[in-house]
């Protein structure tokens, strides 16, 4: 199999992260935090040695507000709802996923808040000024993604995060496509809280996520259980990472991110991100020489993450693309909407069932490439 | 629906709506009210392991069934069927529309 969805997920993974998921589990897979004995103070180590290396990846300053989850909609849903009461106003953008869409959606229904839909440019991009316009007085927070599930255009995000600090508002972002793929840093970015997902660029399992809150916010807690630490009180823990933590954590998957960041470090984010835009470049050459296939967002590779959504003429709906490029050439990708349903209405693609799209990873090589245009090519002459 | 004066009962989609009255001919009629054809032995090929999987099954076969058992690719079936193997040749093969297999 071609795999060509590492937006949905990446795989493979490192060789080192199913290793050492296997022997961590095996080893020492036990309860961190509860115990004293020696499997359990290693595994408390490991959880706390992951905390500090994302805290560092993310250049955060207090690794206790790096806090896990299931998954970066887990944590959304965690963060939105510990920060939003009634009367406030969000500002979000048309690029973003049911992740942040829903949420607030949700809230808006149960007219708690009001959200306001900020659009990006024909290129992908959100300008900074049409956040600024959008803010208001009742604007509590601006939430949105570092980099599109769709198109791949990195947002300027330090630009926003400086307005958002002007003005006294929130900027929650979500980085599920570019946490361990596209620099980060909280503070330099004025990021307030950070979301981000394990099992995507960070190169871990699914099942794990988490969210890094800056100091100076402050989350209501919203979820309450057994931390492990002074038992005997009656009320949920205040203090991080405890506050936004309950219950058993997912080890495993703690152990796969962490050895998922270690692998990351070891190859270098830039250098990951250079050669999966190099394929990119390969890919969007390619594919835009085919008669039929329309590209979008894709005229070039500045300030992009390697994704790329398309659509071919004569084809009403992707799942026909999709179905002949699994069977007949062995390729997985994504067709329709990509939970994103606001950028298919800007790009044109609203109404035909979205698009197809093909999100490279650090394990797909030229060849793959290749064969995805030429796959393409076949798929498109049947109808151009 | 009506096709070359025979009336059929169809679905809010247009598939048979009582699939064991299928026969040949209806197959032809359907074809051709789809534009597809003339019906060669790569179309009867599909249409057969599709009824035989009905017939057996109860359901309609995935397309990587329909594709192994006739020796064509999926493409060659979109040049068959437009429409492709669930809205084109399911519907000509008399079967209700497939929700998720072929």
């Amino acid at each position: 199999m071609i795999y060509l969805d590492n937006s949905a997920t990446s795989f493979p993974k490192p060789e080192e992260v199913y290793l050492f998921m296997d022997h961590f589990y095996r080893s020492k897979g036990v309860n961190p935090g509860r115990s004293g004995f020696d499997a359990a103070i290693a595994t408390e180590e490991m959880v706390a040695s992951t905390r500090k290396m994302l805290t560092q990846l993310f250049n955060g300053t207090n690794s206790n507000r790096l806090t896990f989850s299931y998954n970066a909609t887990d944590s959304l849903n965690l963060i939105l709802n510990g920060l939003l009461e009634k009367d406030d106003h969000v500002v979000t953008t048309m690029l973003e996923h049911n992740s942040v869409l829903r949420p607030l959606y949700h809230l808006a229904l149960n007219k708690t808040i009001e959200v306001t839909y900020v659009p990006f440019d024909q290129r992908g991009y959100v300008h900074p000024d049409d956040i600024n316009k959008a803010i208001r007085k009742k604007t509590k927070l601006v939430v949105m993604n570092h980099s599109s599930n769709v198109i791949g255009t990195i947002q300027p995000v330090a630009e926003i995060g400086k307005i958002c600090r002007e003005k006294n508002v929130l900027l929650v972002l979500d980085a599920s496509q570019s946490a361990g793929i596209s620099p980060i840093d909280i503070q330099a970015m004025c990021i307030d809280v950070l979301i981000f997902t394990g099992h995507k660029c960070l190169m871990g399992p699914t099942g794990i996520g988490g969210s890094y809150v800056a100091d100076h916010v402050t989350i209501r807690q919203t979820r309450f259980g057994g931390t492990g630490v002074r038992s005997a009180q009656k009320t949920h823990l205040e203090e991080y990472p405890y506050r936004l933590e309950s219950g058993t954590p997912n080890i495993l998957g703690i152990a796969g991110l962490n050895a998922g960041i270690r692998w990351i470090n070891n190859q270098g984010i830039n250098v990951l991100h250079a050669r999966e835009m190099k394929l990119w470049n390969k890919l969007r050459m390619g594919l835009q020489q085919i008669e039929g296939v329309t590209t979008y967002c894709a005229e070039d590779p500045e300030d992009k993450n390697a994704v790329l959504s398309f659509t071919i003429s004569g084809f009403n709906n992707p799942v026909d693309i999709g179905t002949m490029l699994d069977v007949d050439h062995n390729i997985a990708c994504r067709i329709g909407y990509q939970c994103a349903p606001y950028v298919h209405e800007l790009i044109g693609t609203g109404k035909t069932n979205g698009t197809i799209r093909f999100s490279i990873g650090p394990f797909n090589t030229e060849d793959h490439i290749d064969k995805a245009i030429e796959a393409v090519a076949d798929i498109a002459s049947l109808k151009n | 629906m009506e096709i070359d004066g025979r009336t059929f009962e169809v679905d809010g989609d247009g598939f048979l709506a009582n699939p064991g009255l299928w026969d040949h001919d209806i197959a032809e009629l359907f074809a051709r009210y789809d534009g597809i054809g003339p019906m060669n032995d790569k179309h009867w090929a599909v249409l057969e392991v599709i009824r035989r999987n009905w017939e057996e099954k109860g359901m309609a076969p995935m397309i990587r069934t329909v594709c192994q058992e006739t020796g064509l690719r999926l493409r060659d079936i979109y040049e068959l069927f437009p429409l492709g193997p669930a809205r084109g040749a399911c519907r000509v093969a008399g079967l209700p529309k497939p929700d998720g297999c072929v």
